[in-house]
């Protein structure tokens, strides 16, 4: 049994097309772009090495880098949480009804297969005071407030529109993939408890939770790096304003290097976007994931 | 006992149906309204967004449709990622086999090597992949499309499967090595198969992520005959001002295809859940 | 085992081509395989461009940042006509392949083009900043020989006064194809109906106005905040009546904090009380929609947006008026589209005769008869075909003393003109003046002062 799975001919031949491909069309460019990051280049002109300088503006002197922090944190803690709880509650829900299950899970994966920009646009329309959402309270005497504008608080209220839009849309992701382990249980094991006296409550404490922990911090680093990059709501709901107060790392990232030509300093963020993401993923394995659980 | 027993069953039933249908009208109006504003012109959708539009503007779906060349950019769209599906689900379940299953030292490190390319966002490897494909002649050519696609859906893949791999029993794996199975055989014939769901859900992932993808196809093409659905959709954001109305007709028939594909792939998921036995 | 290895690699190598020949071939419809022979490859160049398949037809790109075929944009519209007409009249000699993106790739798409070394050989980009990107490292050719060969220059209105902003150390990058002014359009009607019978031209006058357009129950004012240069535009004129210089800004000079700069926000927030309530929210389409859907009285936007108005409300033409912003004493914020040919272009002469089809009179009489801009040439137009507001539109451009460009795209960098269009988007959301203007001083201390 060790030998047949210690096989290195067969081992090298599964991972070496993945390999291959991705050092060659991905892994290189990164490094590439690692080492754009101590370069001034505009990608117009040469990349001239400028050692620490990029990194060192954007600790030091770049005010948007600490609100676009700032944001990403919130988002990522918000998204990682949030899509937790909501996805599992989902997952239970709809793996214990018997009637509609079909349904409801397509309509609550459907936003995941939209185009987050067009997505973007129509909520950005739906908080535009003169068109959605305001025009609908006015009708009942409220005055709506500035979904997109609002500056005040330390989390503005625009943060939390989007990231509870960004959960509507991808809160279906989890849901799925929790679903799609909850199937691979042997069904057995819920007969027997149920034989035990178990409610259903107890066999999802009990039973469930424990055997999809793998898929939680798969879900959860899932969730994580998606939110440390995660750009086109924002883009297309506010591309960043007002005056940067809605920038996270991913739209500072594209301003910097595509509305600023500022490529070097762009690649800086994306290191640092790297490293961040790298971190947490290490965070959640770390302290959700346990070894192979056998069944 | 047991009568007692049932009665909150029945109302908590009930409150999950209620909870579950509220949340499905958060999800299906929003929708809604992208059909209901493609069916107005822009100057009534400016002085009364919520009224009923006066008469139908379906000429929006038929000019969206010839102007934005809907057609050949979603058969290029379908053709780019149907390709980029079957490859990458095979090149990445078979790297996510080696990493979770078979035993070498470097596995773990293999797996992070892997995810690094998911924490880079797009835009910081697109000058350095698009000056490489261009001295290599693949811009503007879709296959220039569907390798970096095929590799930036990489990870994603072979994270997902590694996980489901690792969850499947190690018996499986025991017995076939008992019956003398190969360890291709055992790839293609045992673990493939019972990793059912786990493909079309990564399938299902990475297909969409391609399907809507927008920088990549608008930098790499610039051939009109070999624009994807996305670069199409944007042809409606003018330099000044935005058709919104006729934006929206194209956005909806974009839509229709993404639709189906989920439809195939989301009832093979329950078909997965209910071949493992109804739960709880 | 070396050999063990080397055999591994080599399959998966050749499993790998096996991968991309079989991606290649299942689309051989649309891909010309880039290493295949010569016949594939004309043969599919016949198809891009039908007309023009001979071997002698130098092809050349021009690169643009709208779609010509979806468009809407009355310009866009012309400069497809532009394309068409060439295209036809050099038929087997020339033949240009238009690239299109949108406003929102087209920066990034053209800055890939050129890093990778296949800069499209005419290429359309905004003057100020935008440009000198593109002339500081070689990219765009100069163009002065061209226009001063064969009497070129000379159709242009102001002759090589019309390239100010073009211009570099005396030599010419970029070739302007029309002008925007920004100018107060206004309701006619609503005027009347206030009360109000002369233009103001002044600072208070402008106020007087909008507190007689108030008291008559009508929204004086309509402006997007939403969208950052909208506001800004509107910021930069006041900046330029109270005397701000962005050249002694940019050389550090001059400060931020300096009271001209404090007046003209000041006055910013003064007139804001006249805006729509949802002057915060609304983008730019929407606050022009406010205006010729006449909710509000008065809209501060570039010429461009004639087009836009009298395309969605045709019956708002006749009650549209226009006048010069007030207390500028004569000088209006210009705004034009420019073309520039790569320097590494091998058909330059191609480029510039492509480049003369839209400064041809056909196409400058298109600009304002039909698309409602400032005709850069000389040339006579039937003013009767025109929209009626590019009369008053060129009236105000005529009687102006001078021009200046957008505050966001005068200052030093493109970075600093967003800086600003945020820092003014932040003084109406509620920030005080000095702080916004102590946070502008500060960025630019931090990024032109000590570079």
């Amino acid at each position: 049994m060790d030998k047949f799975l210690r096989d290195k001919k067969a081992i090298i031949l599964f991972i070496a097309p993945a390999f291959l491909l991705f050092t060659l069309v991905l892994f290189i460019p990164i490094c590439q772009s690692i080492y754009y990051s101590f370069c001034d280049y505009n990608a117009l002109t040469k990349p001239v090495f400028i050692g620490l300088e990029n990194y060192k503006q954007l600790f030091t002197i770049d005010r948007t880098m600490k609100i676009a922090l700032k944001n990403s944190m919130f988002f990522l803690i918000f998204s990682v949480v949030t899509q937790l709880i909501a996805g599992l509650i989902l997952a239970a829900l709809l793996t214990n009804i018997k009637k509609g299950r079909d349904f409801f899970k397509n309509v609550y994966y459907l936003p995941c297969v939209l185009s987050s920009a067009a997505l973007g646009l129509l909520w950005m329309f739906i908080f535009t005071p003169k068109l959605g959402i305001n025009q609908v309270l006015a009708q009942f005497g409220i005055e709506g407030p500035l979904w997109l504008m609002d500056t005040k608080g330390y989390i503005i209220l625009p943060m939390w529109v989007i990231a509870s839009v960004a959960l509507w849309q991808y809160v279906g992701q989890s849901m799925m993939l929790y679903m799609a382990q909850i199937a691979g249980i042997n069904s057995s094991l819920y007969e027997a408890s149920y034989i035990d006296g178990c409610t259903r409550a107890q066999a999802f404490r009990y039973i469930t939770l424990p055997l999809i922990r793998p898929m939680v911090a798969t879900a959860m680093s899932l969730n994580a790096i998606g939110s440390l990059k995660f750009f086109d709501l924002i883009f297309n709901m506010t591309e960043g304003g007002p005056n940067h107060m809605t920038d996270v790392l991913a739209t500072h990232l594209y301003t910097q290097g595509f509305k600023f030509f500022k490529y070097g300093y762009a690649s800086a963020i994306g290191t640092v976007l790297l490293v961040l993401c790298l971190l947490v993923t290490f965070i959640i394995n770390k302290f959700v994931k346990v070894d192979n659980y056998e069944m | 006992m047991k009568k007692s027993g049932r009665k909150p069953t029945k109302l908590i039933t009930k409150i999950i149906y209620v909870f579950l249908s509220l949340l499905a009208v958060i999800y299906l109006l929003p929708l809604l309204w992208v059909i209901y504003v493609s069916l107005k012109d822009d100057k009534t959708l400016f002085v009364s967004p919520w009224a009923m539009p006066e008469h139908l503007m379906i000429e929006n779906y038929s000019f969206a449709w010839t102007a934005g060349r809907l057609g050949v950019a979603t058969l290029n769209s379908a053709l780019v990622c149907g390709i980029t599906l079957i490859l990458g689900l095979l090149v990445g379940s078979m790297a996510a086999f080696a990493i979770g299953r078979m035993r070498w030292k470097l596995s773990g490190a293999m797996m992070t090597y892997f995810l690094t390319g998911m924490m880079i966002p797009v835009h910081c490897i697109l000058i350095p992949v698009f000056t490489r494909f261009s001295k290599m002649h693949l811009t503007d050519n879709l296959v220039g499309l569907i390798l970096p696609y095929l590799t930036l859906s990489l990870p994603i893949t072979v994270f997902i499967m590694t996980g489901f791999f690792q969850s499947l029993p190690n018996e499986l794996f025991e017995s076939a090595c008992i019956d003398g199975c190969s360890i291709y055989k055992t790839f293609t014939h045992i673990a493939l198969p019972l990793s059912r769901t786990g493909l079309f859900v990564t399938g299902l992932m990475t297909f969409v992520a391609n399907w809507n993808e927008l920088l990549l196809a608008m930098v790499f093409i610039s051939d009109d005959s070999k624009k994807t659905l996305p670069v199409s959709l944007s042809k409606f954001v003018g330099p000044y001002n935005t058709n919104y109305s006729q934006m929206f007709a194209a956005i909806v028939i974009a839509i229709i295809p993404t639709i189906i594909v989920y439809c195939m792939f989301s009832n093979q998921i329950v078909d997965g859940l209910t071949a493992g036995a109804v739960k709880g | 085992m070396k050999k063990k290895v080397l055999s591994v690699l080599l399959s998966t190598a050749m499993i790998a081509s096996m991968l991309v020949g079989c991606g290649g071939g299942s689309d051989t419809p649309a891909a010309p395989a880039a290493d295949s022979g010569a016949s594939q490859d004309t043969a599919d160049s016949g198809e891009a461009a039908a007309p023009a398949a001979s071997g002698d037809v130098e092809e050349i790109t021009w690169m643009f940042w709208d779609d010509l075929n979806a468009t809407e944009d009355l310009i866009s519209i012309g400069y497809r006509e532009t394309v068409e007409r060439f295209n036809k009249d050099y038929e087997g000699q020339y033949h240009v392949n238009v690239v299109t993106t949108n406003l929102e790739e087209y920066y990034p798409k053209l800055n890939a083009l050129v890093a990778a070394g296949e800069t499209p050989d005419c290429f359309i980009v905004s003057p100020g900043p935008n440009l000198d990107v593109y002339v500081e490292p070689g990219v765009a050719a100069d163009l002065s020989s061209y226009l001063k060969a064969d009497g070129w220059m000379d159709t242009f209105n102001g002759g090589e006064g019309a390239f100010s902003q073009q211009t570099y150390d005396g030599k010419i990058y970029a070739v302007p194809l029309n002008i925007a002014a920004a100018c107060v359009f206004y309701n006619t009607e609503m005027f009347a109906n206030a009360g109000i019978t002369t233009m103001p031209t002044d600072w208070q006058g402008m106020l007087d106005a909008c507190e007689k357009l108030q008291a008559a129950g009508y929204t004086p004012l309509t402006i997007s905040a939403g969208t950052a240069w909208c506001l800004s535009m509107l910021a930069g004129y006041l900046c330029d009546s109270e005397g701000v210089d962005t050249a002694a800004l940019d050389a550090g000079t001059a400060s931020w904090l300096d009271s001209n700069v404090v007046n003209a926000t000041n006055k910013l927030v003064e007139i804001s009380q006249y805006f729509q309530p949802t002057a915060a929210g609304d983008t730019n389409d929407v606050a022009t929609a406010n205006f010729y859907n006449e909710e509000a009285a008065m809209l501060i936007q570039g010429s461009w947006a004639i087009a836009q108005i009298n395309g969605s409300n045709p019956d708002f033409e006749s009650k549209c008026g226009v006048f010069a912003f007030p207390g500028t004493d004569g000088r209006v914020i210009a705004k034009s589209d420019s073309l520039a040919m790569s320097a590494n272009t091998s058909h330059p002469d191609a480029v510039i005769a492509f480049m003369k089809y839209f400064t041809d009179d056909t196409a400058q009489k298109y600009t304002a008869e039909v698309g409602g801009k400032i005709p850069v040439t000389t040339v006579e137009y039937d003013a009767s075909k025109a929209p009626a507001q590019l009369a008053y539109v060129m009236d105000v451009f005529g009687n102006a003393k001078s021009t200046f460009g957008f505050y966001n795209e005068s200052l030093a960098t493109t970075e600093a003109g967003s800086t600003f269009d945020d820092t003014m988007v932040s003084i109406y959301l509620g920030t005080p003046v000095e702080d916004g203007l102590a946070s502008l001083e500060d960025w630019y201390k931090n990024n032109i002062w000590n570079k």
